[in-house]
């Protein structure tokens, strides 16, 4: 007779399908899903185009300075640009509603640019891109990377070595 | 009205309630057409909920889901099964493969894109998308299908 006990729970607990075109879909929180690209955390360090198994990263020099862009029609989610970021720059959301009609084929990329600006301390043309924290001890406050921001690499190390930092 | 014309209505009126779906697969790694049989298979993503069914032949197929990157190998095989599919039809391109190569992106067996040789109309994106992605795509193109009925 187990199965009346089966048929009262089914009856109970309801049909097993899940509601989704019709309602809200259950999303994993460690979902590997389209990526996220924080322009003001990024060190132009390049190591995610590096990694990029299908090539879906990619920077290239423009006047205004180095543009990233990002294509989410050919990543494939492994994750490794996320990995290997040294700052919190690109990550990974949970968001996987991600199909669209043809026409929005070529709206499905990141465009974000670093532009050039001029270092303060020497005047020379160069990339406004976030100080990398690896190795700095101790970590970098809010304003010294605002700071560094507008430094040439020169001028970073520089300053890095008048505050007594490791790197 | 003339009883050819009624006859040709109400078919038009009851397809666009449930258009049948043909999977090609075009040198799939299996990946998405695992998710696919999963999307219609189990019922816990259902797919026939959208009036939607599997069928076996292209000549009964409305909606055409296309997984893999088009290897130079199935190229023929694939343009010549997408032919049989009568229009018109919608083609919903599973994964990211199809879309722009993937990981195979410019590999020298590989000839994606597939809207160089297929008109596509919905891409979903992913490696492999999820069932629900998959559903979410087919539910754009129920909606391309009932504007082409």
């Amino acid at each position: 007779m187990n199965f009346i006990k089966t048929l009262i729970q089914n009856l109970v607990s309801g049909p097993s399908t899940v509601s989704y075109p019709f309602g809200p879909a259950w999303t994993p929180d460690n979902f590997r899903g389209r990526i996220d690209f924080k322009l003001a955390s990024c060190t132009a360090c390049r190591a995610c185009e590096q990694v990029c198994a299908p090539g879906a990263i990619r920077f290239d020099k423009t006047p205004e300075g180095l543009r990233f862009m990002m294509w989410h029609n050919t990543c494939v989610f492994c994750g490794l640009c996320e990995h290997y970021c040294p700052t919190d720059a690109i990550r990974q959301t949970t968001d996987w509603h991600m199909a669209h009609p043809v026409k929005d084929e070529f709206g499905m990329a990141i465009r974000e640019t670093i532009v050039y600006v001029n270092c303060t301390g020497c005047n020379a043309k160069t990339l406004s891109s976030a100080p990398n924290p690896v190795g700095v001890e101790p970590p970098f406050t809010p304003e010294e990377i605002e700071q560094q921001r507008n430094l040439c690499p020169a001028c970073r190390k520089k300053a890095l070595a008048e505050r007594g930092a490791v790197s | 009205m003339s009883l050819k014309q009624f006859i040709s209505d109400q078919s038009r009126r009851m397809a666009a309630r449930s258009p049948w779906i043909y999977r090609i697969n075009a040198g799939s790694c299996n990946g998405c057409d695992v998710e696919c049989a999963t999307t219609a298979l189990i019922p816990r993503y259902d797919v026939e909920r959208l009036g939607c069914q599997y069928c076996g032949s292209p000549r009964h197929a409305d909606i055409v889901l296309v997984t893999g990157p088009l290897t130079a190998r199935v190229k023929d095989s694939v343009l010549r099964v997408f032919d049989e599919v009568p229009d018109p039809k919608v083609t919903v391109a599973v994964g990211v493969c199809p879309i722009s190569g993937g990981i195979f992106r410019d590999g020298y067996a590989v000839l994606a894109p597939l809207s160089k040789y297929i008109p596509v109309d919905v891409n979903v994106p992913g490696c492999a998308p999820r069932p629900q992605a998959i559903i979410e795509g087919i539910a754009q193109a129920i909606e391309i299908w009932r504007q082409r009925l």
